[in-house]
């Protein structure tokens, strides 16, 4: 999905050498941040467009949507009732949320335990590991894919959920997230609580989760949505299409010689909404997950 | 710190399994037949009762199947079939991710095969196909230069399907408005075309063609049109000197120049030039028809004839073809019955064909199915003409195409050409860098 972020210019406080005044001192305020104006506007429109006209489209015919109506059209419920015909779109949502809780709450419990590990009980040898770890984020998908399948194949796990979720749970980008914030967690806190007798499980759970709220709140952003985008993969291992997820279903729209472009964006925009809702829900978290849980 | 470390490798794995418990471990326990390329039981005795097929598009390959199953259920009427949706660039990956990690017993029974795709996947990957040699099928009743897509070591691997044959669509409305009748698009060489092309663009404003501009298909379709290809007999490539291409490549480049072909960056944009009736035709597959009639407003103003056939080369026709696709049995199939249910049905079921026809537009490539009345059923959007049995005629009259395992590297490497070609590269320069590139993808 886009992600539209917003821009904020801060007012820079400039130091002016004493002398002659500069030429801008006669242009009007609103003349001298204009271009800045004009930029952002430009930006704006450029991420929003597609989310509009993905809207738009959904509540128009096929031949609007080629036409580029801008308008809001009043299709909407025949897109929706040409998309539940069509295809089984309950099924899809429900196996794409249920890939993608799951998938987000055992990464994120994996990985957090992984990367406070590598942090908090530091060595040479975790070091290592940790740098293999890195590499591995260098492979693409696509060349660990067929041993992958195979793997999957003859340990009988074909078609099956825990097939799709497997391979997403551990990922050295969360481990990294998280070990990058447990560096930023103040030691001290830990040497209290062994004083004060905590084991290193309840240190973990009861002093470290809370206080990386925040991280996880972003960790879970990001593994919802690659877990909800997901295509590739379920698309291979679920070989006998037992059940397909949005993704899937969004493909088979694109497949036919005739392409219903109205119920191929009410298509995309349903798939778009969970992902939108989980963002917008956390965020606030996300953004300081990102540039670090503790201040 | 020991003890800790335990700890936390048993919440690890608690987590994992508490979070995966209500995952459903749906394994498929598929009949396993892995081997080589084979050739199917002969098909005398047919057991089994079901039978599972990879395809895409509900309204039209999928449709055709489920018409078929109730074709075939009528002397069979315990059969049963099994359809999976499976977009071709998806199934395309599923073929390859199967065949690498062998694990070819997860193979449907029947699964549908873009035409030009088929040399590529029974040369590279022979273990996931059957032939057709016991299915019993007369492949002379289908046209040769749709069959031969699919004829390895002369072997049949492909059952026709889904007409590639190419029409030459355009609003008659604009035609007549600039003094012209669809006749006199008809028959004629691409020269001809461009003068009266050129006219009619100059009396109404509407150029004739569009196409995606880093696009090959309209290059192919008249190399195609003169039996040329990309390769020789031996599979070598031939994209330098080969005088037909130069001259599909030259006569594209005066089309665009002249502003008769519009050229557009996406398919999307395509559909929408004609939709839109901005351009008032289109040089296509015939399967572009259902995107021409998703115009209902354009209704009774179209017609279709032959396409324009290039000046001063051997073998040159007005008739070519663009995509299409047929039906394979696979390795893992319960052959007897897949050939059986293939040849009472797509070969040998004019009903069948009569049934599909009109709801999907979807056209016979089996050469009886054209005699039925229904082929010669005038339709209202085109002018009231029967196109079904002009299309049909017109797919007898293709001249056969040489596609080879890296057809689509060599047609992207010409798209690439032509892309540089029309921004000012000399040609041959451009057509070698292409030989380059599919000689180097060949190695």
């Amino acid at each position: 999905m886009i992600v539209v972020t917003s821009l904020v210019v801060e007012n820079a406080t400039v130091v002016r050498p004493l002398g002659p005044a500069p030429a801008s001192r006669g242009v009007p305020r609103w003349l001298r941040k204009a271009p800045t104006y004009i930029f952002l506007t430009i930006v704006a429109v450029a991420s929003v467009y597609p989310l509009y006209f993905m809207v738009v489209g959904a509540t128009n015919t096929s031949p609007d949507v080629l036409g580029s109506r801008l308008l809001p059209g009043g299709n909407l419920f025949a897109n929706f009732r040409a998309l539940v015909a069509a295809q089984d779109l309950g099924g899809a949502l429900w196996h794409s949320s249920l890939n993608a809780v799951l998938t987000t709450i055992a990464a994120l419990a994996v990985c957090s335990i992984a990367g406070y590990g590598f942090e908090v009980f530091h060595s040479k040898g975790k070091d290592r590991v940790m740098s293999l770890l890195l590499l591995a984020m260098m492979i693409p998908f696509a060349a660990t894919m067929i041993p992958l399948f195979r793997m999957f194949a003859q340990f009988g796990l074909l078609n099956s959920t825990f097939a799709v979720i497997l391979p997403a749970i551990s990922t050295p980008f969360l481990i990294l997230l998280f070990r990058q914030s447990a560096r930023s967690f103040p030691h001290e806190v830990l040497e209290a609580a062994r004083i004060d007798g905590l084991s290193e499980f309840w240190i973990f759970v009861r002093i470290f989760v809370p206080t990386m709220r925040s991280t996880y709140a972003a960790a879970a952003v990001i593994t919802f949505m690659n877990a909800w985008n997901n295509f590739l993969w379920p698309r291979v291992i679920l070989v006998a299409n037992r059940y397909q997820t949005m993704p899937m279903l969004i493909s088979n729209f694109r497949a036919g010689y005739v392409i219903d472009y109205g119920v191929l964006m009410l298509a995309v925009l349903i798939a778009s909404l969970p992902t939108m809702i989980v963002f917008l829900v956390l965020q606030r978290s996300f953004a300081n997950g990102i540039t670090g849980a503790i201040k | 710190m020991k003890k800790s470390t335990t700890a936390l490798a048993v919440l690890a794995a608690a987590s994992l399994s508490l979070g995966l418990a209500a995952c459903g471990s749906n394994n498929d326990t598929g009949t396993s037949t892995t081997g080589a390329a084979t050739t199917g039981a002969p098909s005398g005795d047919i057991t089994g009762k079901t039978l599972t097929v990879w395809t895409w598009d509900p309204t039209f390959n999928i449709y055709a199947m489920q018409e078929a199953e109730k074709v075939y259920q009528k002397t069979h009427p315990d059969f049963k079939l099994t359809i999976v949706e499976t977009p071709w660039d998806d199934l395309q990956t599923k073929l390859t991710t199967l065949a690498q990690s062998n694990t070819t017993d997860q193979l449907p029974d029947i699964f549908l095969v873009q035409n030009n795709a088929y040399q590529k996947n029974v040369i590279n990957y022979p273990e996931l196909f059957a032939d057709y040699g016991n299915a019993g099928i007369d492949f002379s009743q289908f046209p040769q230069s749709v069959v031969d897509y699919s004829v390895i070591d002369g072997k049949n691997y492909g059952l026709p399907f889904d007409n590639g044959a190419v029409i030459a669509g355009y609003r008659t409305d604009v035609l007549q408005q600039a003094g012209y009748k669809l006749d006199d698009f008809t028959d004629l060489t691409w020269s001809d075309w461009l003068t009266k092309a050129k006219d009619v663009l100059a009396k109404t404003g509407k150029p004739l063609l569009s196409g995606q501009a880093n696009s090959s298909d309209t290059i192919m379709m008249m190399l195609q049109s003169a039996g040329a290809s990309l390769f020789d007999a031996d599979g070598k490539p031939t994209i330098v000197d080969n005088a037909a291409l130069e001259k599909a490549i030259a006569t594209y480049q005066e089309l665009v120049k002249a502003g008769v072909f519009t050229e557009v960056n996406s398919w999307d944009e395509y559909v929408q030039t004609f939709v839109n009736g901005n351009v008032a035709g289109t040089i296509n597959g015939c399967w572009i028809l259902g995107s021409i009639q998703s115009a209902t407003a354009q209704s009774g103003k179209w017609d279709i004839t032959d396409m324009p056939k290039l000046e001063g080369v051997d073998g040159a026709t007005n008739y070519s073809a663009n995509g299409g696709s047929s039906w394979a049995i696979s390795a893992n199939a319960n052959y007897a019955l897949a050939a059986d249910f293939l040849k009472s049905t797509f070969a040998g079921s004019t009903e069948f064909y009569d049934t599909i026809l009109p709801s999907s537009g979807a056209l016979a490539n089996w050469a009886p199915a054209a005699k039925s009345a229904v082929y010669a059923q005038p339709q209202a959007f085109f002018s009231n003409d029967a196109i079904y049995t002009k299309i049909v005629s017109y797919a007898g009259k293709v001249p056969s195409n040489n596609t080879g395992a890296y057809y689509y590297e060599a047609r992207d490497a010409v798209s690439t050409a032509i892309t540089k070609i029309m921004g000012g590269t000399d040609m041959a320069t451009a057509l070698k860098e292409a030989q380059d590139t599919v000689e180097f993808a060949m190695q």
